[in-house]
């Protein structure tokens, strides 16, 4: 049993930053909110979800697994003003999905859970820096870096106290510093990776410019971004594998 | 459920048959930080080598990424996926993890489907920092460029010998009692297919918990014989019947086959034979143009019976040793001379129009005299008529009269031509337009000179329209004059 209404607003978001890795997954209806663990088909990005129950006007359920196509079910919320309601209803016996905003019904069929890639592990990793940033911050920085390259690098200056993006194109290359002024807080620590710039755009559409990332990076590790959604009623991480420096 | 998942290997050690092979992958997997070089695993199917890649991955404690035939596998996809997985390092381990990109069916990325998809994947496999083994059934099939970029381990059929243990395994696993010798009867019916070979035990015992030699049919799967060896048949060794025969197994229509033998037929016959031989490819290419013509497939056989058992017949003597066959050049010549082609009908398509003839009458009996009276635009007069005449463009200029098309000379004929046709067009406009602007009749002034010159090309070109146009020219004008006299003026006739 699931029966659920939650602002258009809210679902939007939510599904936005699990659809920039993947186009099928599986939500998982816990009495306390759904969750939503993914990783896209190359292995290289991977995204966690939650969403607890007071992010929703009303919530129900008994437990359970579905798996949804992303895109179709993005396309209907996409139908509903920021400010409506959509009500969702999970009918067992068909397994489909009821979803109603005001007059407009749609049904949409479920994919069996099974045939949906499996979720990944969460890798437990301790990586050294920890920068607290602003949305906003790493939209400029990936904005710059994906003028001149396709990969870009994250870094933490021990010494110095600063966090760092770097991109080298051709001929052109971008630099762009903040220091612990410019950032919300600052653990330092030695790192620095290289990530592709097309996984970390998709990521950036779905952080909240005015949202605080907690960012978590290490020498040649993969980066660990966490924030919060929906007024701070869900939480999300997004973790991108490095690209392999070739020297 | 299927008993070949269920018993594919989960560790190379446990891998049947081809212990070289599975050395070999051992070998460059271990290696892999020295070389960082792809592996092609190639061979017949049934023998291993999707569950060599895997029971690796598990080996070496990789992460797979795989993509098999039945994903769309556009340049896309393959950048995309494939591309990223092999160039970043893993959730789990950063930069110093592995992860093994694993392409199925590599020698089959091609259609509309798998658009651009061979070339990302050659140029993924020389940029590639992660390991990737490609697998492929017929080596060949692949590109060169790709061939050359990975390390090759070929998996050979599993014998007999060592089919039949699997099998005696399996049964003990599943409980089944057996007979050695229907375990041996399948085993020789799957010549070198392990997974042929499973299969059939698991349809056999399917329901029963002992199976004996009677049990099993003595039906043959089909296999497929790959057109080197067939090439290497039909023209070294077999009579005509068998070399007809034996083309029934080989997976190519009779329009490529021939091809395939044309090509490499003459690399080992000589003289009288060759002669002989290419009259049977003669006439197995006319059947051909018959079915083409009809539609009627059952020509095939005809075409067949020539280019196989007459290329056998004809040979005279001992052929030996090794020869390199190569795959036909047709398509590639085809590929390379379109654009000739194309200039060529363009011109033929032009003049046919004109002049009231068929493509093939322009192209064969037109376009030669065309070639020589214009050769390197020496009249130049009569090449710009020509130009002005058919509406040509520089590449088509070039084309007939074998001047560089980016010469000044033709520029400049290309130039003049334009200018005719505007002429042309003002002159069989009848006068409709005469004085309509006072640009155009400035622009008429300017040319005068030029125009006596063309008039003389253009008669020796087209000199039958040309002189209608002058006769028709002024009729209608007096037929008109004609019509309006008789409206007002009654003819003596009417009174009569």
């Amino acid at each position: 049993m699931f029966n659920a209404i939650v602002s258009a607003d809210t679902l939007r978001t939510t599904l936005d930053s699990v659809s920039v890795l993947v186009d099928e997954c599986k939500i998982h209806l816990n009495e306390d909110g759904i969750e939503i663990r993914a990783v896209d088909p190359a292995n290289v990005g991977m995204v966690d979800l939650s969403l607890s129950a007071e992010a929703f006007e009303s919530y129900e359920t008994d437990g359970g697994l579905i798996g949804v196509n992303l895109s179709r079910l993005e396309d209907i919320a996409g139908m509903a003003g920021s400010d409506q309601l959509v009500h969702l209803e999970l009918d067992e016996e068909t397994r489909k999905l009821h979803i109603q905003i005001d007059g407009l019904e749609y049904t949409l069929a479920l994919i069996d859970p099974d045939s949906i890639r499996q979720e990944p592990d969460l890798p437990d990793l301790d990586l050294p820096a920890n920068v607290v940033i602003e949305g906003r911050d790493i939209d400029r920085a990936v904005k710059a870096a994906d003028m001149v390259s396709d990969h870009i690098a994250l870094g933490v200056d021990d010494a110095d106290e600063l966090f760092y993006v770097d991109a080298e194109g051709d001929t052109d290359d971008v630099h762009f510093e903040l220091d612990r002024e410019d950032l919300i807080d600052l653990t330092p620590g030695n790192a620095r990776s290289l990530f592709s710039l097309d996984y970390l755009k998709d990521m950036n559409k779905a952080i909240p410019k005015d949202a605080e990332v907690s960012m978590e990076l290490g020498e040649e590790f993969p980066v660990k971004m966490h924030f919060d959604i929906a007024e701070g009623q869900g939480k999300v991480t997004f973790m991108l594998a490095p690209r392999i420096q070739s020297d | 459920m299927d008993w070949t998942e269920k018993y594919r290997p989960s560790s190379l050690s446990e891998l049947r048959g081809n212990n070289k092979a599975r050395d070999k992958l051992q070998e460059w997997a271990e290696t892999w930080d020295e070389h960082r070089k792809a592996v092609v695993l190639h061979g017949s199917p049934g023998v291993g080598k999707t569950s060599a890649a895997h029971a690796l991955a598990n080996d070496m404690n990789w992460p797979t990424i795989e993509l098999n035939a039945s994903d769309s596998r556009t340049k896309d996809v393959i950048e995309r996926v494939a591309g990223e997985a092999a160039k970043s390092g893993t959730l789990t381990a950063g930069g110093g993890g592995r992860r093994i990109v694993i392409l199925d069916e590599a020698d089959n990325i091609h259609g509309n489907a798998d658009r651009g998809g061979s070339r990302a994947v050659t140029s993924l496999v020389k940029e590639a920092s992660q390991p990737m083994v490609l697998i492929a059934n017929e080596f060949y099939d692949m590109s060169n460029g790709l061939r050359n970029a990975c390390e090759d381990i070929e998996f050979r059929d599993v014998s007999k010998r060592s089919i039949v243990p699997v099998l005696r395994d399996l049964c003990r696993k599943e409980d089944i009692e057996f007979e050695t010798e229907a375990l041996e009867r399948i085993a020789e019916m799957n010549s070198g297919d392990l997974r042929g070979a499973v299969k059939d035990l698991q349809a056999l015992a399917d329901g029963k918990d002992r199976i004996v030699a009677d049990d099993v049919v003595t039906g043959e799967r089909d296999t497929t014989q790959g057109v080197f060896d067939y090439l290497d048949t039909v023209i070294k060794k077999a009579g005509p019947e068998e070399a007809l025969k034996a083309s029934y197994d080989v997976d190519e229509t009779p329009d490529d086959l021939i091809n395939w033998i044309e090509d490499n037929m003459p690399k080992d016959y000589e003289g009288e034979e060759l002669a002989v031989a290419y009259d049977f490819l003669a006439n197995a290419d006319k059947w051909l143009g018959r079915v083409r013509a009809t539609q009627n497939y059952s020509y095939w056989r005809y075409a067949g019976d020539n280019m196989t058992a007459g290329v056998a017949a004809a040979r005279r003597g001992e052929k030996g040793g090794w020869t390199r066959y190569g795959p036909p050049s047709y398509w590639s010549k085809l590929g390379r001379s379109r654009g000739t082609r194309n200039k060529r009908d363009y011109v033929a398509r032009k003049i046919a129009a004109h002049h009231g003839v068929s493509m093939a009458t322009a192209r064969r009996e037109i376009m030669p005299h065309l070639a020589v009276m214009t050769h390197h635009c020496k009249n130049r007069d009569l090449t710009v008529a020509m130009t002005a005449r058919y509406d040509l463009d520089a590449e088509h200029v070039s084309f007939v009269t074998g001047s560089g098309k980016d010469t000044n000379k033709v520029q400049s004929i290309v130039e003049d031509a334009e200018e005719r046709k505007a002429e042309l067009a003002v002159e069989h406009s009848g006068g409709a337009f005469e004085g309509a602007t006072a640009g155009e009749t400035s622009v008429e002034g300017d040319e005068d000179e030029d125009e006596a010159s063309e008039e003389q090309a253009q008669v020796t070109l087209g000199d039958s329209e040309a002189a209608e146009e002058d006769d028709d020219e002024p009729s209608p004008e007096e037929r008109a004059d004609e019509a309006t006299d008789d409206d007002q003026q009654s003819g003596l006739g009417d009174f009569v």
